[in-house]
């Protein structure tokens, strides 16, 4: 009873649970069973669901078909519950194909070559005519000879077969005389007659000819078009007015004819330059596309290499990802620079283009800066050389200490490792099981442990790197992306540390002492999570390996990539404090990279950018309903959307002028010139640059959507760095 | 069956098939509406799309390095400016797109008109109304009726916009209307005609089950629309005017420059598409949610960054907090607006007695917390008509009707002439005489069994408890029980089988309440695919402005 009366949705009914075949509802015991039913007994039923069961959802629905049939009024429901999940549900959405559509262009095709026709018929002829006309020398004969050669072109209409005008009605008499269309033959008024000159003819005439007698060149006519044509226009008009004053008995330079031939010749002549004209805009808006086609083909990329030399790897080369980045900044200048001449296009010009013109250039100018901004924001910074070789030695050791407790693991309880054994290949299999910890000692175990028994033979730091090198490979054939982040959030982290470095040698050299025990702490901790037994192992071996490195160092370097050998053997040569600094690796703050705290800015920041400006956009349909349609859009246009005009104003606020010459000071260039001692000091400008970029697209960005109050902080700390740059070079 | 999609396929499809090149969009206004609200300016942007112009607009300048799309409603005045327009074209190639079915002739005049073969394609793309959200549609249409029958002129286009949508989801359906509405036959007639004479179109794969067609007239529920709404996306409607998805703020006070207009669109804005649909209550939680986590991420305007690490947290935060700063900005206005009007108009004890009136039969204590509030001095001279309005509806026949006294109050209220017409004009037009359903009192002994157990389970929420009839009629219909006698078939062929795919269309338009009943029948019968077009805004409401003022305003024409 209650079931039956309560309000109309929440009927309860029973409900089925269970591997149901959406359409028999029969219980089937496993999906496999289900799709093997599923297929076998209802492949041929429906379009809908035939066959494929990617979208369970559509088969829940058919189901409920099914249940709603069969069971009539007893309806499983749900509720409102529902209604607070909000949003838009697209799943509940059938991939949806595009709507009906109509074609019509076949019969506006066929209406219109019926027209067109005969419209290039009439062109066609009185081009051909012009041509018989102008290729005789007019000047050196009478005019009789010039009548009945015209005459001979075209066969003249009667004179009394056209007492009025065509044109004007006007009638014929003696002081208003009858005049022939040298084209067509056909009768007019002088009012109504035009003068085509002789230039303009040949010109005309020249395309035919060389499109008859020199197929292939056929560009020529056209190349000398746009300035003649000014001229000859203007040329052609002034001869109309001058018709009025002198009587025209002998042309010698113009071809009379009636206005219609004159309007379909000038149509085609306009035709024919506009084919060939290409404006200055479109030629930069092509080489802007081709350049943000490159970005968009190269940043991908980039994005890769970048990410791998983070996570310590050394598949690509430092010196690569550095030119890549380079090349894909150039684009961006590039860009810049073509949208803003595009911006400025004509605006110097005596005769303001048209403000539509105007218009469509800032709107080109706008997305050139949406898509830099998007993508720029995207573009992950690159480890520095010594960075670089953090990285790598921190990842050597992280596994080495993994490859140690492994090995514990092995030797203490072999059950244990037997029950890691089985783990792995599930976890493994799930490809981005949340928790990098298990996931890398399921992966990669095996390996290391092959590693181990000789690297007991071996020295500690070069079982290490070996360790290193494979688990890299290993890390990156499994795309483990989550770690490249937290890489590469210990990579800014060392490059804080680093800062701290630079600021004193002399504590540097102090802090070394300390950070040593912070490390032992460091790895005393991380095990005592894991492992609390290994404890003691674990910290004579890293004594160890301390006493060991300043030995082992110079061997590395052959281990190492080619793109940091010369670099570490550099290093064996340079004065203590540079070994310091790489012995420094684990730093304090960069403790554990595979903690789970940290998250990855820098792969969240393209998608927040992106989203960003998707989000803060004004429209210009808004308004639509105005009727000072133009004067809102193009107000609302000039302030958000030139955020580069309104910031040459500023203190320096364009991120794009002033990165032209940050550039060029770009680290990468000077590493390869200027004396490797100076290292240090590039390091921590090309760090300070980087910065300096990000400050500047976000400045860029907070103009963009009018937040003043950010714009002012942002440029605040601007102008710090800028500072801190400065007294960085005074001191080199 | 998803409406905003279906309109921008057609779009996408049109800029990406005239390939590279710079792009100008050739529109009328009503197609202008229909682009911008499924299209932000960007995304389209990012199709090589810069210009927007009007066809009929005459500050165009020759750019013959652009491309023209044109979309255009296949209007002989649109006809005539493409006309225009092929003979001097300013632009290199025309692409060409009717949002409706155009005549040969009218296709054979423009191609006589294009001598400069600039024309590179024509075809029709049947977005023809506009996708408010993904279920619901509009035709941002007013004034659709003269009396109780159609407005001659409105007739086709309405017709017009429904096959459309039709033709958009590439449904070819049964119809059925309301039988106590003259409007709602005649559409079903008209619509019919269209689908019979353009049956190559109409061609569709045949699916199980045909797709329903039901048309409704708002006069069968008038309750409806004169209800406040505490939903995030009817509010604002209701209170500050959702006009194809943008609310006008500049009326708020101390309103800061760039929030004089808002986009509310679902499509992308993730707090609004989470909030939409959500009450008022639940919105302000979640707006101190947002206020917290962008407090929390919002840099610390007098902390100095004294270090590189300091200035990279920031940098790193930096983008999701610009991100957050403009969402947060503009919902805490909207939302803050929606209190300020809320606690100024009283509408918590105006939603109060709205809801006991229409949905409790009870008429001694609606009479007094009628009267009651009606004492109240800040009850606005709006919501004090509502209220006598929904009074006179609900208690139409009552014995002991107060309902001259209430006039008396209303006038003693200073409640001015126009408007307490409206009060005679709201029974006329949704009266018992005219309507077709039950709408208020239950006859049947289920219906009132049903209204005792709603009575004895208590009301969750007071300001909620009111179900629009249009869930009613849905839910009946969904589960076959539908009675042919009001709700006949157009055409000897009816469906046995239950409806999967339903489109609904209200003669006068639907509220935001309603779209909510469908979306949320959408929700709860995943089974069902209960489609869910519902067109707001025939006559009555919901489009242009406050629902219940352009509803009051109509009334007053009649």
């Amino acid at each position: 009873m209650a079931s039956i009366y309560a309000p109309s949705l929440e009927d309860s009914a029973e409900v089925k649970e269970g591997f149901l075949c959406p359409l028999c509802l029969k219980d089937l015991q496993s999906f496999y069973q289900l799709q093997g039913h599923y297929e076998e007994e209802h492949s041929g039923d429906n379009r809908h669901v035939s066959g494929q069961l990617k979208s369970l959802v559509q088969k829940a629905k058919k189901a409920k078909d099914k249940l709603l049939k069969r069971d009539g009024d007893e309806r499983t429901d749900s509720g409102y519950e529902s209604f607070y999940y909000g949003g838009v549900d697209p799943y509940m959405w059938e991939p949806q194909e595009l709507g009906a559509t109509r074609s019509h262009l076949d019969s506006f095709k066929k209406q219109r070559a019926a027209r067109i026709d005969h419209y290039v018929i009439e062109v066609n002829k009185c081009i051909i005519r012009l041509e018989k006309l102008t290729s005789f020398d007019r000047t050196s004969m009478d005019a009789a000879q010039i009548r009945s050669l015209e005459k001979s072109v075209v066969s003249w209409v009667n004179d009394q077969d056209v007492p009025f005008c065509p044109d004007c009605g006007g009638k014929f008499n003696i002081r208003n005389r009858r005049h022939h269309c040298r084209l067509c033959g056909s009768i007019m008024c002088r009012k109504c007659t035009e003068f085509l000159p002789l230039t303009l003819a040949y010109k005309l005439t020249s395309g035919a000819r060389e499109a008859l007698w020199a197929p292939g060149q056929s560009g020529s006519p056209g190349s000398t078009g746009p300035v003649m044509q000014q001229t000859l226009r203007r040329g052609s008009i002034s001869s109309i007015s001058s018709v009025t004053s002198v009587l025209e008995e002998k042309d010698e330079d113009r071809v009379r004819c009636c206005h219609h031939c004159m309007d379909a010749l000038l149509r085609h002549q306009r035709k024919l330059e506009e084919k060939d004209h290409v404006p200055d805009i479109v030629k930069l808006y092509e080489r802007l596309r081709t350049c943000m086609e490159k970005v968009e083909a190269k940043a991908p990329e980039y994005t890769r290499m970048a990410e791998s030399l983070n996570a310590g790897e050394t598949t690509y080369s430092l010196e690569n990802a550095a030119g890549l980045r380079m090349e894909i900044q150039k684009y961006y200048e590039l860009i810049d620079v073509l949208s803003k001449k595009i911006l400025t296009l004509g605006v110097k010009d005596e005769v303001q283009p048209h403000p539509k013109a105007l218009q469509l250039q800032r709107m080109v100018r706008y997305t050139a800066t949406l898509f830099i901004q998007e993508k720029l924001l995207g573009l992950t910074s690159l480890p520095t050389k010594e960075k670089h070789e953090e990285l790598k030695e921190k990842r050597k050791e992280e596994l080495e200490k993994r490859a140690q407790q492994e090995r514990q693991a092995g030797l203490e309880a072999h059950k244990r490792r037997l029950e890691n054994e089985k783990n792995r290949p599930a976890l493994s299999a799930n490809g981005d099981v949340p928790g990098p910890r298990m996931t890398k000692a399921a992966g990669w175990l095996p390996q290391s442990d092959t590693l181990h028994t000789r690297s007991e033979l071996d020295d500690p730091l070069l079982q290490q790197i070996n360790n290193i090198e494979s688990f890299l490979r290993q890390a990156r054939s499994a795309n483990r992306t989550d770690e490249v982040a937290m890489l590469e959030e210990n990579l800014r982290q060392l490059q804080d540390e680093f800062d701290a470095q630079q600021t004193s040698r002399a504590i540097r050299l102090s802090q070394r002492l300390a950070e040593e025990t912070d490390l032992q702490q460091s790895q005393i901790e991380h095990l005592q999570q894991r492992e609390l037994e290994h404890r003691a192992h674990t910290k004579t071996s890293s004594d160890f390996r301390e006493r060991e490195t300043a030995q082992t160092r110079e061997e590395d370097g052959e281990s190492l990539s080619g793109s940091s050998g010369s670099f570490s053997r550099l290093l064996g040569n340079s004065p203590p404090s540079e070994r310091q600094r790489e012995k420094h690796t684990p730093t304090p703050p960069a403790r554990n990279p595979f903690n789970e705290e940290h998250f990855s800015p820098v792969e969240e920041k393209p998608t927040n950018s992106q989203t960003a400006n998707g989000k803060k956009e004004y429209n210009p349909f808004e308004d639509e309903n105005d009727e000072e349609e133009e004067a809102p859009e193009t107000g609302k246009a000039k302030s958000p959307r030139n955020p580069f005009e309104d910031e040459d104003y500023d203190d320096g606020g364009n991120p794009f002028k002033e990165e032209i010459p940050a550039a060029s000071t770009n680290p990468f260039d000077e590493d390869d010139d200027e004396d490797r001692t100076a290292v240090d000091d590039t390091i921590e400008e090309e760090l300070l640059l980087q910065q300096i970029d990000n400050i500047r697209a976000y400045i860029f960005d907070a103009k963009l959507s009018g937040r003043s109050d950010e714009v002012e902080l942002l440029s605040e700390n601007l102008k710090e760095l800028q500072r801190t740059l400065q007294e960085q070079k005074r001191k080199k | 069956m998803n409406v905003t999609l279906a309109v921008k396929q057609y779009i996408s499809k049109m800029i990406e098939s005239s390939g590279p090149g710079m792009k100008v969009l050739l529109m009328d206004k009503e197609t202008t509406s229909i682009v911008s609200v499924v299209y932000t300016q960007s995304e389209i942007l990012q199709k090589e799309v810069y210009l927007f112009e009007r066809i009929d607009s005459q500050n165009r300048d020759n750019m013959k390095h652009l491309k023209a799309i044109c979309f255009l409603r296949p209007t002989k005045e649109n006809v005539e400016h493409l006309i225009q327009e092929l003979r001097r074209p300013k632009y290199s190639v025309y692409f060409i797109y009717f949002s409706n079915v155009i005549s040969k002739s009218e296709i054979k005049v423009l191609a006589e008109a294009d001598e400069q073969e600039v024309v590179a394609e024509v075809q029709e793309f049947y977005g023809d109304f506009i996708a408010v959200n993904p279920h619901l549609f509009s035709l941002n249409l007013q004034g659709v009726s003269r009396g109780r029958s159609w407005e001659p002129s409105v007739l086709p286009r309405v017709t017009q916009g429904l096959t459309s949508v039709l033709l958009a989801l590439k449904k070819c359906p049964m119809i059925r209307y309301q039988l106590s509405s003259d409007m709602s036959k005649r559409l079903a007639e008209t619509v019919k005609q269209i689908i019979t004479k353009e049956y190559e179109l109409f061609d569709f794969r045949k699916t199980e089950v045909s797709p329903l067609l039901l048309i409704l007239d708002r006069s069968d529920d008038a309750i409806t629309p004169l209800l406040n709404q505490w939903t995030y996306q009817a509010m604002v409607h209701e209170l500050l005017g959702l006009n194809n998805n943008r609310i006008d703020l500049s009326r708020v006070p101390g309103i800061s420059k760039d929030l004089r207009e808002v986009v509310l669109s679902a499509e992308n804005d993730e707090f609004y598409a989470n909030n939409l649909y959500l009450n008022f209550g639940e919105i302000g939680t979640n707006i101190k949610n947002l206020m917290e986590d962008f407090q929390k991420k919002k840099p610390k305007d007098q902390q100095k960054l004294e270090s590189i690490s300091d200035m990279k947290a920031f940098v790193d935060n930096y983008p999701q907090f610009k991100k957050m700063s403009g969402t947060v900005s503009k919902h805490v206005t909207v939302v803050g607006e929606l209190s300020r009007l809320v606690s100024e108009r009283q509408l918590m004890e105006v939603s109060e007695v709205e809801q006991e009136l229409a949905c409790q039969s009870d008429h001694s204590n609606a009479q007094q917390s009628l009267r009651r509030l009606l004492q109240n001095p800040r009850l606005s001279e709006i919501d004090a008509v509502r209220l006598v309005m929904l009074y006179a509806l609900r208690y139409e026949k009552h014995s002991s009707s107060i309902l001259p006294s209430l006039m008396e109050e209303l006038n003693r209220k200073g409640v001015s002439e126009r408007h307490r017409k409206m009060v005679q004009a709201v029974v006329e037009y949704g009266g018992k005489r005219v309507r077709g359903s039950d709408l208020i009192a239950p006859s049947d002994a289920v219906a009132i069994t049903k209204q005792f157990f709603k009575g004895l389970k208590g009301v969750e929420n007071v300001y909620t408890q009111h179900q629009p009839l249009l869930h009613d009629t849905l839910d009946q219909l969904i589960k076959g029980r539908l009675k042919d006698s009001q709700f006949p078939y157009l055409g000897p062929s009816s469906l046995r089988d239950r409806p999967q795919d339903i489109i609904v269309f209200i003669i006068g338009g639907a509220t935001y309440e309603e779209a909510l009943t469908v979306y949320n029948l959408n929700r709860t019968m995943p089974g069902i695919c209960l489609v869910t077009d519902i067109l707001p805004n025939i006559f009555l409401c919901v489009q242009q402005n406050k629902e219940t003022r352009t509803c009051l305003e109509q009334l007053e024409g009649e």
